[in-house]
This record gives structure tokens, sequence and C-alpha cells, in this order.
């Protein structure tokens, strides 16, 4: 294992990314998509279907997480999908995300619902990481047992800016131990990372270590998930396939609000990484506005009218 | 089967393939309509259709037929023609500002009619980016603007040709009849099948937009035969050309001997090398193959180079990026035949393929595929077969992938992909092409220099470099005069051996000097040992010197292209030391120079004093301007840097005038040479002694043996043989009308820049004696090559 992990910091050290042709691939990427009507629709339900629906804020209770669960385990208004023949398909988001201490909460609203929804759990001193790693990995265990089924740890950003890339992996592998069975996602809170070149190298470390999905930010960052940063993560995913046959999964984060957006990640996915990355298993999107705007859409799609959001059941 | 296509939410939502692109074609099918579908030729400032027309029909991707153009014939011509000489008056008398004006207000026609273009040119099947076209004008509208307050001894040459093949781009006939425009020439284009509707709408929009009658023309129908027919009419003063070798090739051939420059741009089929060095970005670099080389219409043919140590992740990558890719449409109906043909015979050559998907079995298309372990003598890398096919090429170190990319007959462009700062540069210094692309590919635009070596092209489009095609010097007359071709028979030009040299008989006392020429920095007999008499004004024999044929050319190109490439590489501040010793010698030697003039030409000897003074006088000019022309950084839309480089053209052949026989050679040697090239010259067989005196100052200089070589005998036989070898870049030509014309037909292919003059001065030697600035600018501009390096950042 010691010298795979070597050979790994080989690859690591010799990564380079040119910024302006990254930039360029990414103004490209919104432009293939020209999909209308229905295929239009069937995308932004695709969307639906890969949505990690959201909420981390000071002021989450019980009662606003239900309201999640529900708005999660049905998104969409029945009688809209009805008219598109889809409401016998089993429509839902990907799963909830929520603070730790609400995961309990959450757990407890879907199984009285019937629903197997997973429940994702922030963690690791979310957003910053500035936490001791004793209690990082505490934090962790805690939300396993409260019956989180992924967690989204957050990267030692101190790690990473100083080039301790080794350090970096040995605290991932722990935290891969930490999650046991539960699916584990890795922020890497690009924003703060620097340079393109720091992200592929994260990326790598991070898919090294065990993560099965890469997720660009907190959402708390300046910077959140942009098209740019994503082809360089994507594409760090693809090298990581090419050489391990290992397939990781991407979650973009923070700041999608808007259905069109989530047309762009989609064709993203599927220019970068082809068909097989447009399912929940191997792309999410971590949003909490956003299903609000799709829902309109769909409405729209449906019945020609521009829908007002109360309109749409709320979350 | 109309049925089952319809898909419901749910086969998307399973499938998540991309629907259908639907892209209207209403506006550009009522303009259509407008003009009844049958467009006419535009000839001052109107469309005119003329009755008893041959038509020709245009079709889109389907077949159909879009509309019918006019298949003018030489009466239209003419009066397209004459209409654009009259409209030259008009035009070339305005003020800059107006000129500039005009191409301003077509930027507002054209964004209000840019649906309507666009949509005509993808009905033509001759897509164009409407900013580009847009960038276009707004740039060389600033030119009109700045005509002539930073040109100001330049004036418009008139009535220019503006000609493209067929399957050229209306970006690339913008390019050329934009400048052409500015500069305040008037202009005829004659556009191929694809770009002949976007054109006539663009004139249509010119003329709108305040353009007068006659300014810009558009005849459509067959290129060759109208553009022969255009070049032919003594009112025209240009012929500039984009497109494809073969046509440009013909077009030589066809006006050949008309007495009207012919430049040509080919735009279109280079092959063009892709290079991935390990310390590149791979992924981006991939990302750049992908996008550019399936494309159905692509401009080159893509060459890819890889670096060994990286090729095993370049191919793995491009297995990943080309999975799920579609087939592409081919262009034309016999390329399914020749594409098979290429793969097969490629894989017999032990070649394997990556590809998305199997070819279907017969068909229109082709799958996008990479053929992997090729070598640089398979054929399908010689002569690349149509089709979305790019053949791979691994290398081993730095200067081997720059090797591997300079090793193609076309230099029109590379795209290198690093990152490494140095290894850019150097690539790029090393590559003989006229755009390198560092980490990106395909970028273009107007303030840029695109000038092809090689087979690429012999003149310069774009930049302020691109102008002077459609200048000339304001103080001098074109150099060619009119004239129709004469029968020549081109296998037999130069051919002729010159009159042997039989003993004189007893008279012993004045024994004529025997003159030795100057090869590789060592004078020499002639290969075939025989000489040539040098007469006297008075008919005496002056002198003998050698009777110079192929094999002295040959030896002497040899010499030159051997010291070159280190003569261009001495930075230029390196050169000028060189040129001033050259300038020292001289003077060292003006007796035995004035002397050599005096019993050459008869002149007296103030006035053979004076001619070898103002030879010194141009000689410490020359090494004084060594390292003052240059280059620079130019301003691009988007980020990054780009620069544009003077180079040497390499071997400059010259056959010089037989007035001012030292002033001349020394002009025109030491603008060569100061540039960085190599020279072979032939001296004027009537006067050839000062040239061969010359020699002796060559000699105690410090300029490296075989920068400057002289050969001496018969003109024809010596141009002849310069025109025949590949190795010679340019060729500066003094001398008769059939020497021109055969230079025009023969350095159509190898590809050579010509520079032709076939009248003697009128005015007494001043282009030689007082030449005005304007002149000596032209001189080093003829001199060099252009090359634009663009480094994109973020």
């Amino acid at each position: 294992h010691a010298s795979s992990c070597r050979n790994y910091l080989e690859w690591v050290s010799k990564v380079r990314v040119n910024t302006q042709a990254v930039l360029k691939r990414a103004q490209q990427i919104p432009g293939r998509n020209k999909n209308k009507k229905q295929w239009q629709a069937a995308w932004l339900l695709r969307a639906v279907t890969c949505i990690d629906l959201t909420t981390l804020a000071g002021d989450d209770t019980p009662g606003n997480v239900h309201r999640l669960c529900m708005k999660a385990s049905q998104p969409v208004r029945a009688d809209l999908l009805q008219s598109m023949d889809m409401h016998d398909k089993g429509l839902t988001t990907a799963a909830v995300c929520v603070y730790p201490s609400r995961v309990a909460d959450a757990v407890k609203t879907l199984k009285a619902a019937n629903s197997r929804l997973p429940v994702a759990s922030v963690a690791t001193g979310f957003p910053a990481g500035q936490t001791p790693l004793k209690t990082r990995l505490e934090e962790v265990r805690l939300a396993v047992q409260d019956g989180a089924a992924e967690i989204d740890i957050v990267i030692n950003r101190t790690l990473a800016l100083t080039g301790q890339w080794e350090a970096m992996y040995a605290e991932i592998c722990q935290f891969r131990e930490a999650c046991g069975e539960a699916h584990m996602k890795s922020i890497l809170a690009v924003g703060e990372l620097g340079t393109f070149t720091n992200v592929y190298k994260a990326s790598l470390v991070a898919m090294m270590a065990g993560s099965d999905f890469i997720k660009t930010s907190t959402g708390k960052e300046p910077v959140n998930a942009t098209y740019p940063v994503a082809i360089v993560m994507v594409r760090a995913i693809r090298d990581y396939f090419l050489r391990t046959g290992h397939k990781v999964g991407f979650k973009p984060a923070g700041g999608i609000r808007t259905a069109k957006e989530s047309l762009v990640w989609l064709t993203l996915m599927k220019e970068e990484l082809g068909d097989e990355w447009l399912r929940p298993h191997l792309f999410r999107l971590g949003a909490s506005s956003l299903l609000a705007d799709i829902e309109r859409q769909i409405y729209h799609y449906v019945t020609g009218h521009y829908a007002a959001y109360h309109e749409m059941p709320m979350a | 089967m109309a049925g089952s296509t319809i898909k419901t939410v749910y086969d998307i939502f399973q499938s998540m393939d991309y629907g259908p692109t639907s892209s209207s074609t209403a506006t550009a099918q009522a303009w259509l309509e407008h003009q009844s579908g049958a467009l006419g030729l535009f000839i001052d400032g109107r469309f005119v259709l003329p009755a008893g027309r041959q038509t020709c029909s245009v079709t889109d991707s389907s077949g159909g037929s879009v509309c019918t153009t006019v298949c003018a014939t030489d009466e239209d011509v003419s009066l397209s023609v004459s209409s654009g000489a009259s409209g030259f008056k008009a035009w070339s008398a305005l003020p800059c500002h107006v000129r500039a004006k005009t191409l301003l207000r077509l930027v507002s026609g054209l964004q209000r009619y840019g649906q309507c273009l666009s949509e005509l040119c993808d009905l033509a099947q001759s897509p164009s980016s409407f900013s580009a076209l847009v960038r276009l004008l707004q740039y060389y509208s600033g030119w009109a603007q700045l005509r002539d307050t930073l040109l100001p001894d330049w004036t418009p040459r008139g009535l220019v040709a503006v000609v493209v093949s067929d399957d050229c781009s209306l970006y690339s006939l913008m390019l050329k009849a934009l400048p052409a425009l500015a500069m305040g020439n008037t202009v005829v284009v004659i556009p191929g099948v694809e770009t002949a509707i976007p054109a006539l709408l663009l004139a249509q929009l010119f003329v709108e937009a305040g353009l007068p009658a006659g300014v810009l023309n558009v005849v459509t129908g067959n290129v060759l035969s109208l553009a022969s027919t255009v070049a032919q009419n003594p009112l025209t003063s240009y012929v500039t050309y984009s497109g494809n070798k073969n046509d440009g090739e013909k077009l030589c051939r066809a006006t050949a001997g008309m007495g009207v420059p012919v430049s040509l741009s080919i735009s279109l089929g280079a092959t063009c090398p892709f290079i991935i060095f390990e310390s590149a970005d791979i992924d981006s670099a991939v990302d750049g193959v992908i996008e550019t080389a399936f494309k159905k219409k692509r401009e080159c043919q893509w060459l890819l180079c890889v670096q060994e140590s990286v090729l095993d992740i370049v191919v793995a990558r491009l297995k990943s990026r080309m999975a799920g890719m579609k087939s592409v449409p081919l262009q034309k109906e016999g390329d399914r035949r020749l594409v098979d043909a290429a793969v097969e015979e490629a894989q017999q050559q032990g070649a394997t393929l990556i590809q998305p998907c199997a070819p279907s079995p017969s068909g229109a298309s082709y799958p996008p595929t990479v053929l992997c372990g090729m070598a640089p003598s398979c054929p399908c890398v010689v002569t690349p077969p149509p089709g979305p096919l790019l053949p791979l090429l691994s290398f081993r170190s730095q200067t081997e992938g720059v090797t591997l990319g300079n090793h193609s007959p076309h230099g029109y462009a590379a795209s290198l992909w690093t990152e490494d700062l140095t290894l850019a540069l150097e690539a790029a210094k090393g590559l003989s092409v006229g755009s390198v692309w560092v980490n990106s590919h395909s970028v273009l635009d107007p303030s840029l220099p695109l000038s092809g070596h090689k087979e690429s092209s012999n003149c310069t489009d774009g930049g302020k470099e691109g102008l002077f095609q459609f200048l000339r010097p304001s103080s001098s007359s074109p150099s060619l005069p009119r004239s129709s071709p004469t029968s020549l028979d081109y296998s037999r030009f130069g051919t002729a051996t010159s009159a042997a040299i039989i003993p004189q008989g007893p008279d012993s006392s004045s024994c004529p000097r025997s003159y030795l020429q100057y090869v590789g920095g060592k004078q020499c007999k002639s290969e075939s040992g025989s000489s040539v008499s040098v007469l006297a004004p008075d008919g005496a024999v002056l002198a003998y010197c050698p009777d110079a044929g192929r094999k002295d050319v040959r030896n002497a190109v040899e010499a030159a292209i051997k010291v070159q490439p280190g003569w261009m590489k001495r930075s230029p501040t390196d050169r000028a030391q060189s040129l001033f010793t050259l300038a020292k010698a001289l003077e060292m030697k003006r007796r035995d120079l004035a002397a050599s003039l005096h019993s050459q030409t008869g002149l007296s000897l103030e006035e053979v004093d004076k001619e070898v003074e103002l030879s010194i006088a141009q000689l410490y000019d020359w090494a004084a301007r060594c390292d003052k022309e240059t280059g620079g950084i130019l301003p691009v839309p988007q980020s990054g840097s780009a620069l544009s480089i003077p180079e040497a053209l390499g071997v400059v052949g010259v056959v010089l005038p037989d007035s001012s026989p030292l002033l001349s050679m020394v002009s025109l040697l030491v603008a060569a040479v100061a540039m960085g090239n190599a020279v072979v010259m032939v001296p004027s067989p009537k006067n050839p002694l000062p040239a061969l005196e010359f020699i002796q100052v060559l000699q105690s200089s410090d300029i490296p043996a075989g920068v400057v070589n002289i050969l001496t005998g018969g003109r024809d036989q010596l141009t002849q043989a310069l025109a025949n070898h590949s190795v010679i870049k340019a060729i500066w030509y003094w001398g008769s009308v059939e020497g021109c014309q055969y230079l025009q037909h023969t350095c159509a292919s190898p590809l050579k820049n010509l520079w032709l003059h076939c009248l003697e001065e009128k005015d007494g030697g001043r282009v030689w004696s007082q030449p005005p600035p304007s002149l000596l600018e032209e001189r080093w501009r003829r001199a060099v090559q252009w090359k634009s390096v663009w480094i994109p950042t973020a």
C-alpha cells in the first residue's frame, strides 16, 4: 500500500493544468446543449433525480427538516408528472443533506414516510474544517450512528495549500475508515485552493484515499461551483478511472439555483465523462433553491404558462 | 418510421440523448425569394441578371437547391472590370476618414442583417462566424482611417481581383477584400461556390452602407476561367488568391505572362502538426484534438505528434474522449472509397485504430479515426486522405518533435502544447510555419499577419504587414508592363547553350582577363568549365567569365542553405557588425571597383566614383537597419500575448538588372542578407565585372562563406535553374518579359515569392541612387516572411 501511495504521489506531482484552455473549454459547454420541449423536460427531471436537497443553516429545526424530506420524496407536483406519464417512475431527489445534529430528525421523518431516500450529512468541522482531527473523526462516527448513509467531509485546506499531500491522504483515509459502510463525499472547497493545479491534485488525493464522490464546495466559500473548476475535477476523475478502473462520482454544490444551470451541469458531465455520469450514483447536484426553479420550468413545459413560486409546493 | 421517432419524456429521461437541433433558415429564404431564387452578378452597385447566361445551382447539405447563380461571361467580366476601374477614381480620391466610415457603417448593416447572413452561410455550407466578420470590418476601418498617417509614401494599386477557390471560407475572402478596399483599391470578387451567396449579400449591404458604385463587384461562375479573364484585362492591377493549392497553381499558370502580379495564400488543405510535449496539460491538448481534428469542414489536415513518454496517456485519453462520437459526413461522393482504401493501407502497415464505432458498411460518413503508429513515410501522412482521419506519430525528444513538425512541404500553422515557457518559445522559433498556436489551435485575428511559410503562401494577409500587397510605393510605377502571354515553350526556356568562345587570333598584346565566380566562399570556375566573353561598351572583348549552369546553381544553393540557418540565428547586432566590415572592405577597395565599373560601363570616372560611394552608403544604411526592422507584441481581442516576428526567407535568388551594376547589386544583396537570408546572385550578363570584382570585397569581410554566392552566365539559363530549385524561396528578377512569364508559370509549384521587373528604369536609375523610404521598406519586406505566435493566457 505504501508503494502504491508513493506512485500516486509521484503522479500528483506531475499534474499540469493550463488555465486558459480550461476556461475556453468551459465556455463551449453551454452551447452543446440546445434541447427544447420534451428533451428539456426529460433532462430537467433527470436533474431532479440527482439533487442532494440541502439545508445547512443555523436555524434548522426538526420542522423545516421534515418539510425538506417530504419535498425530496415528492419533488414535482403529481399532476405535472402525470401529464408527462412520469408519475409512476418513483421520481425523488437523490438524497437530503443536513448538518450532523439534524440527521436523526431526517432519518425519522423518512422512515415514517416509508421512504428509502438516503440522508447525507456534512461532517468534519464543516465548513472550515479547522477543528482537531479527533473531533472531526468523532463527528463522522456520530453521524453514521444516527443513520446517515452518506457523509460529506471537508478536506483540510491547510494541508493542501502547504503541499502536504501525503498528510492529507492519510487524514482522508481515516475519515474513510470512520465512514464505514456510508458513502464518502470529499468537499475540496475549491474557492480556497488557489490554483487549478491544486484542485486537480486535491481531487486525485481525495480519490486515492477512497472517496466515492468529490465535491466542489461547501457553499460557504466566496467562489463555489464554477464550470472551469468542474472541468478540472472531472478530468481528474477520468484520469483516476483510466489508471485504476474505479469510477468516482462528482458533486457540484453552492450557488446552483436555476434550471438552466442544472442543464449545463448535466451537459458538462455528458461531454466530459459520458452518460454513465448522469445518474445519481455518480452525479449529484448540491442545492436548496434549485428544485423550485426546475419545477416551474416543468410547469411551463406542461401548461405553457409561467408559474409563480407559490403555485409550487414549498420545501 | 415517423411514428417511432417520437420520443416520450421517459424515453429521453432514460437515454439522456440530446434533442434534434433545428436551425431556421426563414430569413435567408425570404431574401432569396425576394431575389426570385436567382442571384445575379453584382456589378456597378446593383444586381444584374443578364439574359441568356448559364446558371449554376447552389445546394445545401441535403443536396437540395438553394438558389441559382449566374455563370458570368467575358462580357460581364469586362463590365465589372471597367466599373471597378472607374470606381477607383472616385474611391481612391476620397479622404481616408470617409472610407473608414463606410466600412464602419457596414458593421451596423451587418448587425441588422446578421441573422440573414449567417443563415445564408449555413445554407451554402460555408459556416462563418458573424463576430469574426465584424472584427474584420472594425479592424480594417481603423487602417482605412490611418492609411495616410501611418503609410504616407504608399498608394493603392488600383483594381484588385480577389479570387477564392470553391471550398474557401468567407473569412478568408474578406481577409483579402477588406484590406484592399481599406487601402483605397477597388475590388472584383470572384467567389467560389460556397461563398457566392454570402459575398453577393455583403456586396448589397456594402452599397447600402454607402460604398460608391463599382468599388466592389462580385462576379460568379467558374472561378479559374473568370480569374484569368479578369487578369487579362489591362485595367486589373493585381490578383490575389486564397484557397486550395491545386486551383492556386492553375491560376498562376493561366495568368503567367499577363504582366499582372499574382499572389497565393494556400489557406486550405495544409498539413499542420499538432505537437503534444510531455510537459503539456494533456487533457486540454486532447480536448483540442477532439475539437478540431474530425470536423466535416476543416481548413487544415492535422498531424498528431506526441512525445513518447506520454504516448500511452494520450492514447488512453483519446479513446475515452472519442467513445460515443458520431460518424462525420464526408464532403464528396467518392470520398468513402478513398477513406476505406487509406485506412486499409494504414492497417496493412501496422497501424492500430482508435474509433468510437465500426464504420457503417457503406454510406457517405465515417467515424472519427486516429491512426496510431504511423511513420512520416506512410502514404496517409504524405498525402492525407479526406475524411475524419488523424495520423498519430511519436517522437523522442523536444528537438525531434520540432523536426517532425517541420518535415512537410506545408508551412501554414502548428499547434504546440507544453506548460514549459522556454520550450514553447524555442519550439515556436524552430517551426517553419506562419502561425504557431501555443496551448491553443486555429486562433485567427486580423491584427496578426497570416503568412504561410514554404509552400503555403507567397504573400502575407492580415496585420499591417498584410496591407502592403495592396499598396505600391508612391514614387514608382508598377514594375511589370501589361502584356499578353507569348507562346513560350516552358520546357525549352533557358536551355539554349551560350555561344562558345573561339580563339580570337594572334593578338596577344591584350589578352582579356578570366574571372572566377563565387560559391560557398571560394572562387571557382563553372562546373562545365566553359566561359563566356564580356564585352566593353565599344564591343571589344573585355574579359571572360564563367558560364554557369544548373550544377553551379545546385552547388551555390547547397553552400547557401548550409550556412543560412546559422546566419539567421545570429543576433541582428551581430549581423550588423558583419555588414560594417563589408562596408569597410568596400571602402578599402573603392579604386578597384571604380576601375571595373569604368571599364565595364564606360561611364566617366566621376560617375563611377559616385556609384561606389552610394554603394558604401547602402551598406552602412542596412547595417544600421539590421536590428531596427522588427516585429512586436500585438494587441489581440483575447487575453494573452501574440507576437509577430519577421523571419528570413532562406535562400533568395537574385537576377540582377543591367543598370547601375554595382549599386543595384549591393542594394539588393544587403537588403536580403541584413534580414538573415543567403543569396545566390546572377549579375547582368551585359555588365558582370563589378559583381565579379566585388568578390574580393566579400572575401575580405566578415560575411560567412556561403551567405553570398555569385554566378555568371546566361540570364535565362540561370533563371531556369533557380526556378527549378525547391530550396530557393524567393526570386527577385530583373530581365525579359519572357523571363517573367516563365517564372510566374514555373514558380507556382513549388511556390516561390516573386518580385519581377522587366522594364529598364526610365528615370536613369534613380530607384538605386535615390531610393525613397517606401522603396527601402519594400526591399526589407520582400526579404522577410512573418510568423505569428499566439500564447493565450487566462
